[in-house]
């Protein structure tokens, strides 16, 4: 039974890392569009950050899977699954990146151009490696959000921990145990990040309210 | 333009729908808000008991997925005798992950009250109940609320997940519309849209919410 | 030199009393053995290079901090930092000290009239028509009458003060603690505070003043507390220590801050 589960395992993560990497490419046009000074373009890229945030991911999934199809071919579950999950986590990883951006503070890009430095070192140099480090929380615990995501996949057929842990219940007709397990699972990867970050909260917490 | 047509045949169905996806999404945050409360004073208490009890419980809800949870409960819970009703065990799953996420807000923006102000309370003389009861709590309450009424949001995208437990809400009634007409894009397009409809609309509210506190405070 | 005020100004009585006080943070020790005597009716500044203890002993002395050793007496209310005290017994002692802080920490969510009434209600007991009543009193005395309805965040940091300090002395206090009043605001805005603290003094109020505004320190207090290193080095006259300052420590404080 353990092993059914388990089995689901490299699915799981292969379908996280994926949209992953789906989703942080996708988000970089949608990043340059909301920081874009051009009211149109911010307007677009607004719009579709909403779009793709304001439509539940399985419907995301549900959409590509049953109802398109390129070149007379449809979509794998598995193409379907990371594409849902990359659209909605691009919206999301925009936002996250633009966060970050907009806290260095204004002081530090005038000091940047006071310099001399072209607009690339100020960006390349001095902005983003200061956004990065204040995005990396956020994107850690985006990154596991989506790991629990990866369950929607099970909805369309694809192999992992869910979807196994699904069909045993269904053969065996036993699905307390089959399911604590994958719950368990879920919890042992994500409770380490959520103690580290409440314990940076309170670090930081503890720094800035003195 | 078939889309359009289709669409208004399919839209009746789909709003039935739509009011069981609103009905489980209230019950969850009726049942799930002030149970996030109680486990938010237990995660900050001093009582270690009482902290890894709310803790194990916040850090299951969050770590497992609402998708995980639905399914424990209904396919699960029969195994050792207790049978809910579809609708009953997607609000028990869904409660469990609105306690869980919400006390973490709730804990957030109790401990966002900045010292000086307890020290203030404390300096007057005022008891440790009363500072809770006017200082931090209607502070902290109120610094966590952008984040509980996008959570709200999630909570109603959330509830699409629950067709898979045989739940009549939006996202099965599309699916048996689309398994019958074979007009699959359209159902789902036309679904997605109504829950874009109002998420849209309610994450910008808890936006707007979020900088007219920051004016304030 | 430590001179004993009741020397200097006798037949006052001694309204707090601190002994043997002893405070320190992991390896750092903050505080040692650190003495001092207030007489009523009477202002005290304590002055002295950051980092000298000034504003722990302050906070030590309404257990915000609390000491690792050491008795405080305010008004009768003893605590011994090593034993067991009750609640009771610390509330009893936090009602009789008034404390103003260098940040006011007022409660942002309500309004000022409810700043200086709610803790009457909620610490004495006071009806809200009786505390209300109060309230505005005092802060007409602070000359913000007008501003009970608004909240503290639309007031500047001057009448912010004056309103932690209507707070402060709407539950009667026998001591007023003043931890670096002044030190958040600008020089002009602190004068309306210095005005309101002046005023305060001349009322008869018992106050201690943690400062780095000398010539508050030397034309209104009474009594000047020198601190360096975690202790005091010198107390007596202010009037006197300022101008033949004993302690080596005092003559470097002093000179570094009157030659600015």
């Amino acid at each position: 039974m353990l092993l059914t589960v388990l089995a689901g395992i490299p699915l799981t993560i292969s379908v996280t890392a994926v949209a992953l990497v789906i989703g942080t490419i996708g988000s970089l046009p949608l990043l340059f569009g909301i920081l874009s000074g051009n009211r149109l373009v911010w307007l677009i890229a607004r719009g579709i950050i909403d779009l793709c945030r304001g439509i539940p991911i399985v419907v995301w999934m549900f959409i590509l899977f049953y109802g398109v199809t390129i070149g007379g071919t449809k979509l794998s579950a598995f193409g379907a699954a990371v594409l849902g999950l990359g659209i909605v986590s691009a919206a999301y990883l925009a936002e996250i990146f633009r966060g970050a951006i907009s806290s260095v503070a204004a002081g530090q890009y005038e000091a940047a151009r006071a310099l001399g430095m072209t607009p690339r070192a100020v960006w390349g140099d001095i902005v983003g490696p200061q956004a990065w480090r204040v995005a990396i929380p956020g994107y850690t615990t985006y990154g596991i959000g989506l790991l629990k995501d990866s369950s929607i996949a099970s909805t369309i057929g694809v192999a992992e921990m869910v979807f196994r842990s699904n069909s045993y219940a269904r053969t065996t007709g036993e699905g307390i145990t089959v399911f604590l397990v994958a719950a368990a699972i879920y919890v042992i990867v994500s409770v380490p990040v959520g103690v580290l970050s409440r314990k940076a909260d309170e670090k930081l917490s503890a720094v800035v309210a003195r | 333009m078939t889309f359009f047509t289709d669409a208004a045949a399919f839209l009746p169905v789909l709003l039935n729908g739509l009011q069981v996806s609103a009905i489980l999404t209230l019950l969850s945050l009726l049942f799930g808000l002030p149970l996030a409360g109680v486990l938010a004073f237990g995660i900050m208490s001093k009582n270690r008991v009482a902290r890894l009890i709310a803790i194990a419980i916040v850090e299951v809800g969050r770590g497992a997925p609402a998708l995980v949870l639905l399914q424990l409960m209904y396919f699960g819970l029969p195994d050792v005798g207790i049978t809910l009703s579809a609708l009953a065990s997607a609000t028990v799953a869904l409660t469990w992950t609105t306690a869980a996420y919400c006390a973490e807000y709730l804990r957030g923006g109790l401990s966002a009250v900045p010292a000086g102000e307890i020290e203030g309370s404390q300096a007057l003389g005022m008891t440790t109940a009363d500072t809770l009861r006017y200082i931090i709590i209607p502070q902290g309450w109120r610094i966590a609320l952008p984040s509980l009424m996008g959570f709200a949001v999630i909570l109603f995208q959330a509830t699409s997940l629950a067709y898979t437990v045989t739940v009549q809400e939006m996202m099965s009634q599309a699916y048996s519309l689309g398994a019958s007409t074979f007009k699959y894009l359209t159902v789902f397009v036309l679904a997605g849209l109504l829950y874009a409809v109002i998420s849209i609309p309610a994450t910008w509210l808890s936006v707007l919410l979020e900088k007219r506190m920051a004016r304030h405070l | 030199m430590i001179e004993n005020p009741q020397d200097r100004l006798p037949g006052r009585r001694e309204v707090v009393r601190v002994r043997n006080l002893a405070k320190s943070f992991g390896e750092n020790t903050v505080l040692s053995d650190v003495n001092l005597t207030v007489l009523e009716g009477t202002v005290t500044a304590m002055i002295g290079p950051s980092g000298a203890g000034k504003s722990t002993v302050l906070r030590c002395m309404n257990l915000l901090e609390r000491p690792d050793s050491g008795t405080i007496e305010i008004d009768g209310h003893v605590i011994d930092a090593e034993r067991r005290f009750s609640n009771r017994e610390l509330f009893a002692l936090r009602r009789s000290a008034g404390m103003v802080f260098q940040h006011f920490n007022l409660f942002p969510h309500m309004t000022v009239l409810r700043n200086v009434s709610l803790p009457q209600q909620r610490v004495l007991g006071r009806s809200k028509g009786e505390a209300d009543e109060r309230a505005m009193a005092l802060l007409t005395r602070m000359g913000l009458a007008d501003k009970g309805e608004q909240y503290p965040n639309r007031c500047s940091g001057g009448q912010q003060q004056r309103i932690a300090i209507a707070r402060a002395l709407a539950l009667d206090p026998k001591v007023m603690l003043f931890d670096e009043p002044t030190s958040a605001l600008d020089p002009e805005v602190g004068l309306e505070v210095l005005e309101v603290m002046k005023e305060l003094a001349a009322s008869g109020m018992t106050m201690i003043v943690v400062t780095h505004e000398m010539s508050f320190a030397r034309s209104v207090s009474e009594d000047l507390i020198v601190m360096a290193d975690g202790g005091i080095i010198e107390q007596g006259d202010p009037k006197r220590i300022m101008a033949e300052p004993s302690h080596p420590r005092t003559q470097e404080f002093l000179r570094a801050v009157l030659q600015r």
